[in-house]
């Protein structure tokens, strides 16, 4: 077995030129290819992932705006709901009113209308009375009338204070007599002199007729006025009816 | 039928004689580069078949290199590269009528051997300097620096002589068989030689991967060492 070392040597030197070919045109190249698509797919997959980022950023933006919307919404309505509620109330609390102030108006109306048909009633009741108290006054002997209100007048006369009688004593103290019908002139002489002597004067009294005492006397004096008539009871008689109705 | 053995000139160029072997591994050449500049015109962010399978090639290359040598690939790739793709096709070229391979042929396998030898050298004085080179013959301890200087010359040879047996062995039984059988007899053995020439690439690409790396963190770590020390 021989060697030849020429074609040793041109075999070591085709290896090593073949080497720094294949390294220039082949291996170099090739692997730069690699890496540069692996680093574009590096950037391709960073720009993907910062892009997915901020996909999910602006998701959860929507996310959070939604939300505040959603809570904006349930906060209007529980503020519609809260000032619809107040409304509501409100204007019940005025329709309350409205119609407790109605109500009372309608009362009081009703009060009013009430008590005036009862005055009404009243009044003609009255005028019934003193027309049921005049008739019968016509019917009885009006010397007796006289005689039995003079005897009643006497009797009030009698009640006054003494400053009162001793007023009506004086000589220039005028006195007035009022009766319901005219009196005769007995029955007139009659009821000056007790009148005078109830009075303890010597002067005389005037005489008047007044028909609206219905039955009666009386007798007009400096400083007080004594009545015994119809009228006056008939009144007196009205104020005790409505003051028990009150009560 | 002529020696495997030996190697007969075609024709001379002044003194330098060149051999069959010569040429083969010229056109070879001529084919790999040529290829490599098809690819390296072609190169594309959007590969296509053949760009794809260079990748493929580039992509198992770096992975063979990190897994076997234990560091980054750029610095060894074209060496270790270049020496699988030229045996692989070498001893593929078998496969071509009246060609033979010229990893067949002892001088081209003694050529590998030798860029074998003398790139432990390169590269274990790039990675520790001379000094981290030659130390790293001391290891694990002085005394073994005979054995480990008689190492790297044998194994440089066990490389070589395994290439050539294989290779040769393949050849030299295909072309018994043909001279004694008919046409169709030597092709399960021409199938076979085509695996045992891709194991025998695969083999010597990953032996010249552990030699250097073998060196390569040897003389890194004296070197180192040292930088430690001082």
């Amino acid at each position: 077995m021989t060697i030849d070392w020429w074609t040793l040597a041109i075999q070591t030197i085709n290896v090593l030129i073949l080497v720094w070919l294949l390294a220039r045109f082949f291996w170099r190249p090739v692997a730069a290819m690699i890496e540069e698509r692996r680093q574009t797919a590096a950037r391709i997959l960073d720009d993907a992932e910062k892009k997915r980022a901020e996909a999910e950023a602006a998701e959860k933006a929507v996310a959070e705006t939604r939300a505040g919307f959603a809570a904006e919404r349930d906060t209007l309505l529980e503020a519609a709901r809260a000032e619809a509620e107040s409304l509501h109330r409100k204007r019940l609390a005025e329709a309350d009113r409205d119609a407790a102030a109605r109500i009372a108006k309608a009362e009081a109306a009703a009060r009013d209308a009430h008590q005036a048909e009862e005055r009404a009633w009243f009044d003609r009741a009255g005028d019934l009375a003193l027309s049921i108290a005049g008739r019968l006054a016509g019917r009885l002997d009006p010397a007796v009338i006289a005689a039995a209100f003079l005897d009643g007048l006497v009797a009030e006369i009698a009640r006054l204070p003494d400053a009162a009688k001793a007023a009506a004593a004086l000589p220039e103290a005028e006195l007035e007599l009022v009766s319901a019908a005219p009196l005769g002139p007995a029955l007139a002489e009659t009821a000056q002199q007790r009148l005078r002597e109830a009075l303890g004067t010597t002067a005389a009294l005037n005489l008047r007729v007044d028909a609206a005492l219905i039955a009666g006397f009386e007798l007009h004096g400096p400083h007080f006025v004594v009545g015994n008539n119809w009228r006056e009871d008939l009144a007196r008689i009205g104020q005790e009816l409505r003051h028990d109705r009150r009560s | 039928m002529t020696s495997p053995l030996e190697s007969t000139a075609l024709f001379h160029l002044g003194p330098v004689p060149i051999t069959g072997a010569v040429l083969v591994t010229w056109a070879i050449m001529a084919l790999l580069v040529g290829g490599g500049l098809i690819v390296r015109l072609r190169l594309s962010p959007r590969p296509g078949r053949v760009q794809a399978v260079a990748e493929l090639l580039v992509d198992v290359m770096d992975d063979q290199i990190r897994e076997t040598m234990r560091v980054a690939p750029p610095r060894y790739r074209a060496f270790i590269g270049t020496l699988f793709v030229f045996i692989l096709t070498a001893n593929w070229s078998s496969l071509v009528p009246g060609v033979e391979p010229p990893t067949a042929k002892l001088e081209t396998d003694a050529a590998l051997a030798l860029l074998v030898f003398l790139s432990v050298i390169w590269f274990g004085v790039r990675a520790g300097g001379v000094g981290g080179y030659l130390a790293s013959f001391s290891t694990p301890n002085p005394v073994m620096i005979p054995l480990n200087v008689i190492e790297s010359v044998t194994r440089s040879f066990s490389l070589l002589v395994r290439l050539f047996g294989n290779v040769m062995s393949g050849v030299f039984v295909i072309g018994i068989v043909l001279s004694l059988a008919g046409l169709l007899v030597p092709i399960p053995l021409m199938a076979l030689d085509l695996l045992t020439g891709a194991v025998q690439a695969y083999i010597f690409a990953v032996l010249a991967m552990v030699f250097i790396a073998e060196t390569v963190g040897e003389a890194g770590h004296v070197s180192a060492k040292n930088e430690d020390r001082s």
